[in-house]
């Protein structure tokens, strides 16, 4: 029985390659037609369009403005620089509130409580100093940008916006051997590089999609933002009178992430032109009509939506981090502690890359979340320098309420404006964080690709920090 | 042809008999799948449907990975399945793979197609696509407030007596429309409503000859299949899943491991 | 160290990797090729060619296997004497015969080849100039198994981009069909079904006039030493050599062959056009999102607007606003005369 199936099933199949044959190469061209023949058969029959005249056509309208010469890409940076500037100037707001609240208030107090009940130094320092206290610091400076970058973002997008920058930007992008929707991922990447990998599945080309999810590291996260901005007042903004200060210091972060899109284009051409010889094998975009956004209900699905991402995120790679970096710094070898240990032995090689071994050891262990690297740079500039009466103890995660102090902090750690630039070319160009390389695997189901993506990026950024600083040591004196 | 869905006073088409049911899906008494073109508001029909809140862009292919929700309607409980939204189901992609696979391997006992009123021709592409494998469906024409302001109007009886099923024109964004594409879920799901599905014709002759001897080796071998012109038509295309189907003899059975394990 | 020697050495490192991994160019690239040319290769060329020889009726003997492999006759005698060894082929009077061994040998690499040739044109911008030597080194590399993978993803091809039938993984194949163009007469009507690609500067200057698979032509003066024919509006001239690697199918009828298509890249904002159709050059996926989106003969479509940057342009099409590249419009045949704007 099972044989004479097996013949059949053969029989079937060798006929379908015979009338293959003698159907030609045209098949599936003449099945879509016959398919819409009959579509429009029946269109005809059943639609009718009364007056096609009187009625205005908005879309078209609106369309002529947004995609002119002239107003098009003016229009486009404004909206997108005006959402930006409502994260930036509303997140801090709740940004303090929450950090006052989970770190200056509730830490204390857990801190206290654990004495109390006669909790051992060591567990006390693990769970509260190290996992809880970077939970509450992801929390802290993730949420409220999230919270209020992506809402904006759909409202766009529901009211039909964002394929028209898609359709504005398609010739840049394809130059590049890219997708024009791409500069919409790359924008979401701006404010979260895994959401960014996620949004990359509008694009329905697969090469161009992996291109954008390569490429998305490089625009600048929400998570990076701060390390960039207060990095630049201190060594940057330092350089000018007070009165300049906060412009000069704000150019260069705009000029960190603007380059950060210039690398985005080159690295998207490179891969076109290399591993991922193709360009836009499928390319159409279509333009839907406007339609009203529906403003409560985006912003409610928007903010649940952002707010179990960040939460997850904090719980599942944040928390690890923390009782790692908490370890790192207590665990002692002899006289030092393993992060002592790591930074006295690697602080050669990082000279030559102008940064030190406190950067390098807190890129290190905090891969699970960029917004932590600051506060743990500041905790091992402590240890690894001995400054007294600062900071909170070996492990403890901090920052500094003024900006001087931190500048005092950094400056007693050995850092100079050189160190400063460097680290925030090695912010912009290093690997991505956890949760984006856990998110490009799971959109690439590819080990190769996640390992390019995550290690592109950082041979980048030590090949650039390398020649800015042997340049800069060659030059200035 | 049945006008049922029509009748507003019917007690079917009470709200009250629809219990949303968010994620929980046991103990189901049919199962509906929900196809459509990108951007045609499918996703919101299905947050109508399942009280859930996918999101819902107005952004051609948001829909990416599927999603599932259940609802329960004059007491029998139905799950959906929202199938990624395509304009064809005649390529490689992996969408259109997932969404014709799970139609015709998947056995849903409605098709709901949700097609964009203001494009019907361009839509019906894919309504005849799908008429093609299964002759259990029912259309949704969403977005008639915007055709209603475009000033296009369309005649659904004729609609629904050409394609053979039921036609419910809707607004779903205004939540218009829901009760009557309930009851004629129900009546085609519960087999009230008879479907005569508008099949393809205009082929050139020499396709016809080469689907009708495929057909009649396809009869020996898989008696009593419904869908044996897509069969033909889809071994003719070189469709790798369909040819691993007549291959394993799964087509057969229909044996629903052949759909993607995501599904 | 000094940061001018660090730089050197950096700078060093930097065109020593470069050197190493250049894409094509680079040392590992190389290497790779290099290792490729082997005997194994040899070996399967020469059947490969001996196969095509008895497909075509041809009769090859060790020069002409020689002189298609660019190499010396000892080297090719050598060659077929381990062909020979291997239960391949079999030698007949001056020429060889391949065994059944040989043949389900050749046609598996044949398969293997056009499979790749049309993974090539289908889903990768390829030119269509690298097509063939980028098949012709995939050949011996690929595996059965990773070919049929391939070949299911792709639809199962049966004719690759040349329009050559790929035999089946059983190694079937049809019969070589159609007609020489240069058999054809003054009047006839064909469609293109292949076009050879050996040797390569015919079939280059093929191309380069802008002919393919799927075209229509039509003869319109055959004399002495030249053959005159129209091939989508455009008049072409070619000499029976250059015709002779072209196989047309006969048609009795043709339409629009004397009509010179306007592209859809060419019509202005504003303007209407009915879609005569794609150019077979549009491969793959992308005409199969051509075809999807409503691209068929006898739609309508409205160029609408421009993008701010020129292109893409969105047209109407079927009641939505679609934009298409200025690369992919240049596939798509129209006829503007048929709607009055």
């Amino acid at each position: 029985m099972e044989n004479k199936e097996k013949v059949s099933a053969e029989e079937i199949l060798s006929l379908a390659n015979t009338l293959r044959w003698d159907l030609g190469m045209n098949l599936h061209d003449t099945v879509t037609e016959s398919i819409y023949e009959g579509a429009s058969k029946i269109a005809k029959k059943t639609v009718r369009v009364k007056d096609e005249k009187s009625s205005v056509n908005w879309d078209l309208k609106i369309d002529k403005v947004v995609t002119s010469k002239w107003l098009g890409f003016p229009i486009m940076f404004f909206l997108l620089a005006l959402v930006f500037w409502i994260t930036v100037a509303a997140a801090n707001i709740p940004s303090g509130w929450i950090a006052s609240l989970l770190i200056d208030t509730l830490h204390p107090i857990l801190k206290n409580g654990a004495a109390a009940i006669g909790f051992p130094w060591w567990l006390s320092g693990v769970l509260i100093d190290g996992a809880y206290l970077s939970v509450a610091w992801v929390v802290s400076v993730m949420l409220p940008p999230m919270a209020i970058f992506f809402p904006m973002f759909t409202l766009l997008e529901d009211f039909g916006y964002l394929p028209r920058v898609a359709f504005n930007m398609d010739s840049l992008f394809r130059k590049a051997g890219a997708h024009g929707k791409q500069a919409l991922t790359m924008s979401m990447g701006f404010g979260c590089n895994a959401a960014g990998v996620v949004a990359t599945r509008v694009i329905d080309s697969p090469r161009e999609r992996l291109i954008a999810i390569i490429t998305n590291n490089f625009s600048l996260c929400n998570g990076r933002w701060p390390t960039q901005i207060l990095i630049a007042s201190i060594f940057i903004g330092g350089l000018v009178s007070s009165r300049w200060a906060g412009i000069v210091s704000a150019g260069a972060v705009v000029g960190v992430a603007v380059l950060g899109i210039f690398f985005s284009l080159v690295v998207s051409w490179a891969l076109s032109r290399s591993v991922l010889k193709g360009e836009a094998s499928a390319f159409s975009l279509e333009l839907p009509p406007y339609r009203p956004p529906r403003i409560l209900q985006t912003l409610y699905t928007s903010l649940i939506d952002r707010t179990i991402f960040v939460l997850w995120r904090a719980v599942v790679f944040a928390l690890p981090a923390g009782i790692l970096i908490w370890l790192v710094a207590n665990i002692h070898i002899g006289e030092l502690s393993l992060a002592e240990w790591f930074i006295n032995w690697s602080d050669p090689f990082a000279m030559l890359f102008g940064l030190n071994g406190v950067i390098l050891l807190a890129y290190i262990i905090a891969i699970p979340a960029n917004e932590i690297v600051i506060p743990t740079v500041l905790m091992l500039t402590v240890i690894s320098s001995g400054i007294a009466g600062v900071g909170a103890g070996d492990g403890v995660m901090f920052e500094l309420d003024s900006i001087a102090d931190t500048e005092r902090v950094l400056r007693a750690g050995g850092w100079t404006l050189l160190t400063g630039i460097n680290l925030m070319l090695f912010s912009l160009l290093h690997n991505p964080c956890s949760t984006t390389i856990y998110t490009i695997y799971k959109e690439t189901k590819s080990v190769k690709w996640t390992m390019i993506s995550t290690f592109l990026p950082i041979v980048m950024g030590f090949a650039i920090c390398f020649f800015t600083t042997q340049v800069w040591r060659l030059l200035v004196k | 042809m049945s006008n049922q869905h029509n009748c507003e006073n019917c007690p079917v088409h009470h709200k009250e008999n629809l219990i949303r049911l968010g994620i929980a899906m046991d103990k189901v008494d049919y199962v509906i799948a929900l196809a459509g073109n990108p951007n045609t508001g499918k996703s919101t029909v299905f947050n109508n449907l399942t009280g859930l809140r996918q999101h819902t862009g107005n952004w051609p292919g948001k829909t990416v990975t599927r999603a599932e929700g259940g609802f329960s309607y004059n007491d029998k409980r139905y799950k959906v399945v929202d199938l990624p939204g395509t304009y064809s189901l005649l390529s490689t992609s992996t969408d259109e793979e997932v969404a014709r696979n799970f139609i015709l391997f998947g056995r849903p006992d409605v098709t709901v197609i949700v097609a964009d009123a203001t494009r019907l021709e361009r839509n019906l592409n894919l309504v005849l696509q799908i008429l093609e494998i299964t002759d259990r469906a029912v259309l949704c024409l969403n977005l008639m407030d915007e055709a209603k302001r475009n000033n296009i109007e369309i005649d659904e009886r004729t609609l629904s007596k050409e394609l053979g099923i039921p036609v419910i024109p809707a607004a779903a964004r205004q939540k218009e429309g829901m009760m009557e594409l309930l009851g004629a879920i129900e009546e085609v799901a519960s087999g009230r409503y008879i479907c005569k599905p508008h099949r393809i014709k205009s082929r050139s002759d020499k396709l016809n000859h080469a689907i009708d001897s495929l057909v009649g080796k396809l009869k020996q071998q898989f008696p009593g299949l419904p869908n044996l012109n897509w069969v033909a038509l889809r071994l003719l295309e070189g469709d790798q899943g369909m040819i691993d189907a007549v291959n394993s003899g799964e087509l057969g059975t229909l044996s629903p491991s052949l759909i993607p394990a995501d599904i | 160290m000094s940061p001018g020697s660090l730089l050197l050495i950096g700078v060093v490192v930097v065109v020593f990797l470069a050197w190493i991994f250049w894409p094509e160019k680079g040392l590992l690239s190389l290497l790779t090729k290099m290792r490729m040319n082997t005997l194994k290769v040899q070996l399967e060329d020469a059947l490969k060619f001996l196969f095509d020889c008895e497909y075509k009726n041809v009769s090859c003997g060790l020069h002409t296997v020689a002189g298609n492999l660019h190499i010396s006759s000892n080297k090719a005698a050598a060659i077929l004497d381990r062909l020979q060894e291997m239960g391949l082929i079999e030698p007949r009077n001056e020429t060889y015969q391949l065994t059944d061994a040989g043949k389900s040998y050749a046609l598996r690499i044949i398969r293997v080849h056009r499979i790749w040739e049309k993974y090539l044109a289908d889903e990768t911008s390829m030119d269509h100039k690298e097509w063939h030597n980028a098949a012709d080194l995939k050949e011996h590399q690929l595996s059965t198994e990773a070919a049929e993978k391939i070949a299911g993803q792709i639809g199962n091809p049966v004719f690759d981009p040349h329009g050559d039938p790929i035999p089946t993984a059983g190694g079937d194949l049809p019969l070589h069909l159609g007609v020489n163009l240069s058999a054809l007469k003054e009047g006839d009507a064909g469609r293109i079904s292949h076009i050879e690609d050996e040797p390569g500067y015919i079939y280059e200057q093929l191309m380069a006039l802008g002919l393919y698979p799927g075209m229509q032509v039509y003869i319109m003066d055959v004399s002495a030493g030249k053959i005159t024919f129209a091939a989508q509006g455009e008049e072409i001239v070619l000499t029976p050599l250059f015709a002779s690697a072209i196989t047309v199918e006969k048609l009795q009828e043709a339409v629009h062959v004397n009509n010179k298509y306007e592209l859809l890249s060419s019509l202005e904002i504003g303007e209407k056009a009915e879609v005569i159709g794609i150019s077979p050059n549009c491969r793959g996926q992308q005409r199969r999102r051509l075809l999807d989106l409503g691209i068929v003969p006898g739609t309508i479509v409205t160029a609408e607007i421009k993008s701010a940057s020129g292109d893409p342009v969105g047209y109407r099409i079927m009641g939505a606003t679609i934009g298409i590249r200025k690369k992919q419009a240049g596939f798509i045949f129209i006829n503007k005369k048929i709607v009055q704007v």
